[in-house]
């Protein structure tokens, strides 16, 4: 993984002189708080419901083990035990004081790692595939773009104050693990097949969809660019921000994200736009040294390459099986079994497996939430089985990537004493939320409690494998920070009179085939849902023909058999019903 | 106004120097720039009234003196007027740029076009809502010239130059820095 040079290290520790400072004249009052709030967001620190929480990036979700000890250690000491990863590949502490995030920040820089833009109106943390560099289906490993252009945005001065905030996704796989149309930019890289030339590097090109989001007007990315060379990244990036920097409405913040300057352009006329200023980067020798050199490509790539694999024997799940058999008890077989089709994915590399260890545990914590002792136990296994590494999933889960498939029993049986083999990924209990009205100030409703409840009704893990691949994401409100536009089904909070109410959606879903998810009607009280949730997937199971999956299904019917079964019994908003809130 | 601003010309050191141009808003007078001869000279007047009234005889004459620079607005889209801008700016000592509030960035992006495709070379001062927390941006983007908010305190201001030491991406101060793959 990158290791940061000289330069790397003195602006993370300079920056934390910086915020040192800015911290103590918020604290002697010579900084107003309105004009400290856009410092502090920029250093991922925002005012909670309860407290202070603090957002730290984990770039492109590539993590250490000992990055995850300094981790477990910050929130034994400055937080509450535990920390909670979120889906873009951030990890976020809710109880932190404002008086000891330097200290924090300094801990943070000892271990290469900063909370530099992971708020705030600019260019934030950029998100990329889990499985990057191991995945089967993968043709590009994007991890030295998406180094390369975490460097070029970090305290990028010309856009340090944009109309809103501004998200990057980087995609080199056949399926997107990213949700890249749901990005203000989202970028696809690709092998240049008209490439004549040998080297790896003048064959990569980077496909350029801008505009699209989630929030209030959800909005599927428009293609702007295509066949971009990679070296050219820096100066037609610089030519888009600028456009939506001077262009993007600073009037309405409902309406100030670039997408709904893309939509109000139309597409087309945006990227020509773009083209134009870009054009005279392209002529100008001084602007064209912009752009990314080789010699930086060599640089930053250098840390991508593939670990010492050993060659290995490649075992199929049921060679593995069967090498388990005589040391595992009826239960244990069951769930070993599972979790090898559920949490186990195809490697690269003959002999060598991707494990992804579940942090949706049924009920019992909210989804993405890690303890310090898991985390430190995560991060021995990581030393022990995966080269020391490990990376944060967009559906708040971790991975192990490079895991020798003769091991996987020895890391199955390790991970079970901390809670962390649920064979449920994928499936309708591996909920994508946010941290809701518990945590969160811009809440209209709580997510977890919602979470807790369906994740209990839901909790026999026969029903949930006989269901298969079905997405569930919540969020707290219209922000979409639970993603629920692009879930399977779609649970948003909102406000009615002061009390909290639920929307679903249903059809939405990530990937290449990204669609957003259409409101099924009228919304529910909170303790519907789990009802509302039984009958749409009783609908799914009646309607379905062998092996389609929820959204097959859905996508054959339409919403109008999960609507009128969702609403037969639900939804008559009769407050004699004695429906209300879950405690 | 701020009797004071920071100066910092580029491949130099920051510092304090007097202030001697008045920001006009362009609102108080329909016939003409305010009666300076008992106050400042020089005044920066805004563009959207320079169009109109650069032609006007006394405007010429004053600009002619050195006396008269302009200042745009956030909004004002300076690639449109490109044509008037580059006829104009041999009369301009210095051109302004606004921010109406400090977390506006559009400014950043009219400094950076004025250098990089106007291939200005004076004075670009920064006004309106400067504070001590957006130099470092503004000086790396184009600006050499700071007029802070009056409640700012200078002293802690021109320290904010020294906070960084690298930079990873080019702009009109500096170029990125960069290690060779060894």
């Amino acid at each position: 993984m990158y290791k940061y040079d000289h330069i790397d290290q003195t602006l993370v520790d300079q920056r934390v002189t910086q915020f040192r400072d800015q911290v103590e004249r918020r604290l002697n009052g010579t900084l107003a708080e309105e004009e400290f709030r856009p410092l502090r967001l920029q250093n991922g620190l925002y005012h909670q419901r309860h407290a202070y929480m603090l957002r730290i990036a984990i770039p492109y979700g590539l993590l250490s083990a000992k990055q995850l000890r300094t981790l477990a250690f910050i929130a034994d000491k400055y937080d509450r035990g535990y920390g909670h990863f979120t889906t873009r590949q951030n990890i976020q502490f809710n109880w932190v004081e404002l008086e000891q995030t330097p200290d924090i920040l300094a801990e943070l820089a000892k271990v290469e790692m900063h909370a530099i833009q992971t708020s705030g109106n600019c260019i934030r943390n950029i998100t990329s595939d889990a499985f990057a560099g191991v995945a089967a289906d993968e043709y590009i490993d994007p991890r030295p773009i998406c180094e390369l252009l975490r460097q070029w945005s970090t305290l990028h001065p010309e856009f340090a104050h944009l109309p809103r905030k501004f998200k990057f996704a980087i995609n080199g796989a056949k399926e997107d693990r990213t949700v890249f149309l749901c990005h203000d930019v989202g970028i696809e890289l690709k092998k240049n097949p008209n490439s004549n030339n040998g080297e790896l590097t003048d064959e990569l090109t980077a496909d350029i969809y801008a505009g699209g989001g989630m929030g209030r007007t959800p909005i599927l990315g428009s293609l702007i660019k295509q066949s971009l060379p990679w070296h050219f990244l820096p100066s037609y990036l610089t030519a888009l921000l600028r456009v939506y920097n001077r262009f993007g409405r600073r009037d309405n913040l409902y309406k100030a994200r670039i997408k709904i300057l893309v939509k109000a352009l139309g597409p087309e006329e945006f990227a020509r736009q773009v083209e134009t200023e870009w054009a005279q980067f392209h002529n100008d020798s001084k602007q064209g040294k912009d752009n990314f050199t080789q010699d930086e490509w060599d640089r930053v790539a250098k840390h991508f390459t593939k670990p010492s694999y050993r060659p290995l024997q490649v075992f199929s799940n049921s060679q593995l099986q069967s090498h388990a058999e005589s040391t595992l008890n009826a239960n244990e077989k069951i769930g070993f079994t599972r979790w090898l089709e559920r949490n186990v994915k195809p490697h690269q590399v003959p002999g060598y497996a991707s494990v992804i260890l579940s942090l949706k545990p049924h009920g019992t914590t909210a989804p993405g939430d890690a303890t310090s002792d898991q985390m430190n136990a995560i991060a021995d296994l990581a030393d022990q089985y995966s080269f020391g590494e490990l990376r944060v999933t967009h559906e708040q889960n971790l991975v192990l990537a490079d895991i020798e498939q003769a091991e996987l029993l020895n890391l199955w049986r390790a991970a079970k004493n901390y809670n962390l083999v649920l064979p449920n990924i994928g499936l309708l209990t591996d909920i994508i939320a946010c941290p809701g009205g518990d945590f969160c100030s811009l809440a209209n409703a709580k997510s977890l409690p919602i979470a807790k409840a369906i994740q209990e009704r839901f909790d026999n893990l026969d029903y949930l494998h006989d269901l298969g691949d079905i997405t569930l994401n919540i969020s707290g409100c219209i922000n979409s920070c639970g993603h629920h536009h692009v879930g399977n089904i779609g649970v948003l909070g909102v406000d009615k009179d002061g009390e909290e109410w639920y929307q679903i959606t249903l059809g939405g879903e990530q990937g290449k085939d990204a669609s957003i998810g259409k409101v099924i009607g009228p919304s529910f009280y909170a303790n519907e849902i789990p009802d509302v949730i039984t009958s749409l997937i009783n609908t799914y199971v009646e309607q379905r023909t062998a092996d389609e999956s929820f959204i097959d299904t859905y996508r054959r019917l339409g919403i109008a058999p999960f609507k009128e079964t969702a609403y037969r019994s639900n939804g008559k908003h009769s407050k004699e019903s004695n429906k209300g809130a879950i405690a | 106004m701020n009797k004071q601003i920071i100066s910092f010309p580029i491949n130099s050191r920051p510092s304090l120097v007097p202030n001697e141009w008045q920001v006009w808003d362009g609102e108080q007078d329909e016939d003409g720039i305010p009666d300076l001869e008992h106050g400042l000279h020089k005044v920066l007047v805004p563009f959207h009234w320079w169009i109109t009234h650069y032609k006007n005889p006394d405007i010429t004459q004053r600009a002619n003196q050195g006396d008269i620079g302009i200042w745009f607005a956030a909004d004002d889209d300076i690639l449109k007027h490109a044509d008037i801008i580059e006829a104009s700016k041999s009369l301009w000592p210095v051109i302004g740029a606004h921010f109406p509030i400090f977390r506006d960035g559009r400014s950043f992006s009219t400094a950076a076009l004025l250098r990089d495709r106007f291939a200005w070379q004076g004075e670009i001062r920064a006004i309106g809502d400067v504070l001590i927390d957006q130099l470092i941006q503004s000086s790396r983007v184009g600006f050499d010239a700071f007029e802070l908010r009056a409640d700012q305190n200078l002293d802690v201001a021109l320290k904010q130059f020294d906070l960084f030491s690298v930079v990873t991406q080019n702009s009109w101060r500096d170029q990125r820095a960069t290690i060779a793959a060894s």
